[in-house]
């Protein structure tokens, strides 16, 4: 299985529905999305995920540090 | 007050018609979302409980802020009371703070009658569901959150009871999103700095008052607890948390207990954000959950947000007013009402009474410095203090009849701005817009003009037309 939002191969099993064998919720260890077995294929195929939204794991470095990690204290 | 926490306040709101109940089992997706969304379009715009959700062992309600009916219900007023009137009561209240809290035993607390202290799963407590399309995965979106400052871990007064978005990422596992200027950043650099966990406490399905103070932009040392109860007009139930020093409400229906970890930022979001727009992805700090209590059959409160006007837009109204008013009022008395609530305060509307020429200019200039509307609001538009800054038609009003663009309208360029509004760049960035619209007073002169009278009479010609509407017409 890949994420959707990633095409990281890095996927897990987060959790199966607490009641019944309704649904998995699976946890992309790369850009951490999650998604449910029963969502649409709009959320659960890499294919159909909506590219504006795609994300690309080169990037992530460059993000913003919200709030930014300060300097520690010398002791 | 009539009510002491969340499910007592949903008997006020059932018995005034302003809950609705779903007893058929829905998907979390696109379900839940779907009534979110709905809810505060129609005319009562009730709230929603939503007993059965498929996978799930708990019921989840939405919507308990999301009208003006329920946020007067709130405030203990009849649910047809006008926003101004519910502005000015909220005013009135507000004057009473503080109220203490008082602390009551964990063991009568309800909050503490299931405790989970090992398998931390999350799932198995919060039904938890995606809330908009491209969100990174499912949020708490509606959780009052609980830190003390590590340098003065004994300090009351500091500890900060706020509202922040939460992703989340594992059984036990989140993510949280503090702004640099939000009070809980100020307890996490002084952790950080040491490199110590920071404890934490997520508490869901609140008082409605606690989850409004939760979202209210008081001052660093004010206590939303003794707000609370200011507004409640009796002090809060508190007890203490399990594994920490932190205050928590005794009465929430879920709270979840842990830590932040200390320098470690984690990919979190995007996630559909007040003004109407996804906030892009970004590196912010996760959080171990490590203990959960919570009351028997909790109830999950969660809040959708979306195109303006949804819930978050009254949570975040006259509470965002009434602090701008408050620290207007202090130097410009004349300021008659702030209104604030128009995402979250970047729209701020003021009335005024203007002292000399120029005043409105001053007031909106005051407006922009005041520590939320520094960065928050981005337009300012002042009227005349006989002009309700609650009824659009009268600031648009005011607009068309009393501004010259030549001399009314200015611009702040690159003033301190709210990241979260996609018009701000770079993100906390904005230039300042200030329209006034108030009738020149000396030395300013404008030609002269006199305003329409009200016919006399009208008022009692109101009551009776309101009256005969309400039995049905003159039969």
């Amino acid at each position: 299985m890949k994420c959707p939002r990633c095409d990281s191969e890095l996927v897990s099993v987060m959790v199966k529905s607490p009641v019944g064998d309704a649904w998995e919720v699976y946890l992309c260890d790369t850009c951490k999305f999650s998604w449910r077995s029963t969502e649409g294929d709009n959320i659960t195929d890499p294919e159909q995920y909506d590219k504006r939204f795609k994300l690309n794991p080169a990037e992530f470095n460059t993000f913003d540090q919200i709030p930014p990690i300060p300097k520690l204290l010398k002791k | 007050m009539v009510y002491r926490d969340l499910r007592e306040f949903l008997e006020v709101l059932e018995a005034e018609k302003q809950l609705i109940k779903i007893k058929d089992e829905v998907m979390p997706e696109p379900d839940l979302s779907a009534i979110g969304r709905s809810a505060p379009n129609m005319d009562s715009a009730p709230a929603v409980l939503v007993e059965k959700v498929k996978g799930y062992k708990n019921s989840v309600v939405l919507n308990v802020h999301g009208s003006w009916q329920n946020h007067a219900l709130m405030l203990n007023l009849p649910k047809d009371t006008p926003v101004k009137d519910q502005f000015f009561k909220l005013k009135e209240l507000w004057d009473k703070y503080p109220i203490k809290p008082v602390w009551i035993d964990k063991k009568d607390a309800p909050v503490k009658e299931v405790v989970i202290d090992t398998g931390i799963n999350l799932f198995e407590v919060l039904p938890l569901f995606r809330i908009n399309e491209f969100d990174a995965g499912f949020y708490l979106s509606k959780a009052l959150i609980v830190t003390r400052n590590p340098n003065h871990p004994d300090s009351y007064d500091e500890q900060n009871c706020g509202m922040y978005r939460i992703q989340v990422k594992g059984k036990d596992k989140v993510a949280i999103q503090p702004m640099p200027f939000h009070d809980i950043a100020v307890h996490l650099k002084n952790a950080e700095e040491k490199n110590e966990r920071l404890p934490i406490a997520i508490c869901l399905g609140n008082d409605p008052v606690l989850s409004f103070m939760a979202s209210t932009p008081i001052a660093y040392v004010q206590s939303e607890y003794d707000f609370a109860g200011a507004l409640k007009g009796e002090p809060v139930e508190l007890t203490k948390a399990e594994n920490s020093n932190l205050d928590i409400p005794a009465r929430s229906e879920i709270v979840l207990e842990g830590y932040i970890e200390p320098r470690v930022r984690e990919i979190e979001g995007p996630f559909g954000e007040f003004p109407g727009s996804y906030s892009g992805a970004r590196l912010q700090p996760i959080i171990k959950i490590t203990k959960i209590t919570h009351r028997k059959n909790p109830i999950f409160e969660n809040l959708y947000i979306g195109m303006p006007w949804t819930e978050v837009d009254y949570l975040v109204a006259l509470n965002t007013s009434i602090p701008l008013y408050e620290q207007l009022k202090r130097d410009f008395p004349e300021v008659e009402a702030v209104n604030a609530m128009y995402t979250h305060g970047i729209g701020a509307i003021v009335s005024t009474k203007s002292r000399f020429g120029g005043y409105g200019k001053a007031v909106a200039m005051r407006l922009l410095s005041t520590p939320h509307g520094m960065s928050y609001t981005k337009i300012v538009i002042i009227v005349d203090e006989f002009v309700d800054p609650f009824d659009l038609k009268q600031v648009m009003w005011a607009l068309t009849t009393r501004v010259r663009p030549d001399k009314d309208v200015f611009k702040i360029p690159c003033a301190p701005g709210m990241p979260l509004d996609p018009s701000s760049e770079p993100a906390g960035i904005h230039t300042k817009l200030v329209i006034d619209a108030t009738t020149p007073v000396a030395p300013d002169f404008g030609r002269d003009c006199e305003l329409l009278g009200t016919p006399v009479d009208a008022e009692k010609w109101s009551e009776i037309l309101r009256n005969l509407v309400k039995e049905g017409g003159n039969k």
